[in-house]
């Protein structure tokens, strides 16, 4: 839901509210017992539901995650005029929602990935503002294959790729995630943040 | 204080409470930070909890007055 109807409801639910802070009595009649009752129970519930939603969506956004001071440079790797830079080829040829950029690839595909990925999102802010973050900053554990093949599985590039069928077990380990995508050698150069000093980099067209 | 007068000032408290918590989400809102996120939750969200859930016991505590 759009951070302006969210504003919306707080707004509308404040005035409500006020209502009652200004005029208690009001809830003697049932009119205002149902007024009370919507005023601080069911509209404060619903704002926050929706406020909360907006948050966790506002929270996939690139902008959102590039907001920290650390992640800058992965930012600027997305920029790489060099189609080796898995990151930036998947950034500059919208093979990736550019506003989503990160959350695409970095989530995890499962039921509750999304949930995991925020509580991860918590422990981060916690390291940024009170711990100390790791420099360079490194995976928790290496990118499973699923979140690949979340757009890859299927795909005629992926699924005829001379490589990936040179025999019949590299296909099947790549599946399985014994046969890591990133880590094997093959797509192994992604932001590669140590040499962005000596990279040529893409400018958008406006 | 009468029962009326002390659900009024239940009311008004939660009001109050709900009011302060409504206002810090609604700055998390436009504020474009990853700190929105937690005042959102951690300030907001427990002041519109308390207010909640002061709401709710001076229902409960009214049923209970009438049953009595």
């Amino acid at each position: 839901m759009p951070t302006a109807v969210v504003l919306i409801l707080v707004g509308l639910t404040l005035l409500i509210v006020f209502l009652v802070i200004i005029r208690p009595e009001i809830t003697a009649a049932r009119g205002g017992k149902i007024l009370a009752f919507l005023a601080l129970f069911v509209f404060p519930v619903f704002a926050g539901v929706m406020g909360f939603e907006n948050h966790m969506e506002r929270s996939k956004q690139t902008a959102f995650c590039l907001s920290c001071h650390v992640m800058e440079p992965y930012g600027k790797s997305l920029n790489v005029d060099d189609p080796n830079y898995l990151a930036a080829a998947h950034y500059q040829n919208s093979r990736i929602p550019r506003d989503h950029a990160c959350y695409t690839c970095h989530t995890n595909y499962t039921i509750y990935g999304t949930f995991r990925d925020k509580f991860r999102g918590l422990r981060h802010a916690y390291k940024y503002y009170i711990g100390h973050p790791a420099n360079p900053i490194k995976l928790y554990e290496p990118i499973n294959n699923r979140e690949c093949l979340h757009c890859h599985l299927g795909a005629r590039s992926f699924e005829q790729g001379a490589v990936h069928n040179a025999d019949p077990q590299t296909m099947a380990d790549i599946k399985g995630n014994k046969l890591s995508c990133m880590s094997s050698g093959c797509h192994d150069t992604v932001h590669n943040v140590p040499q962005l000093d000596h990279v040529k980099y893409w400018k958008p067209q406006p | 204080m009468t029962q009326n007068g002390a659900m009024s000032k239940k009311l008004r408290t939660a009001g109050i409470f709900i009011t302060l918590g409504l206002v810090v989400q609604g700055i998390s809102l436009i504020w474009n930070h990853p700190l929105a996120f937690m005042a959102f939750l951690g300030g907001g969200g427990l002041l519109l909890g308390i207010g909640i859930v002061i709401y709710l016991l001076a229902l409960v505590s009214t049923a209970q007055t009438d049953l009595k």
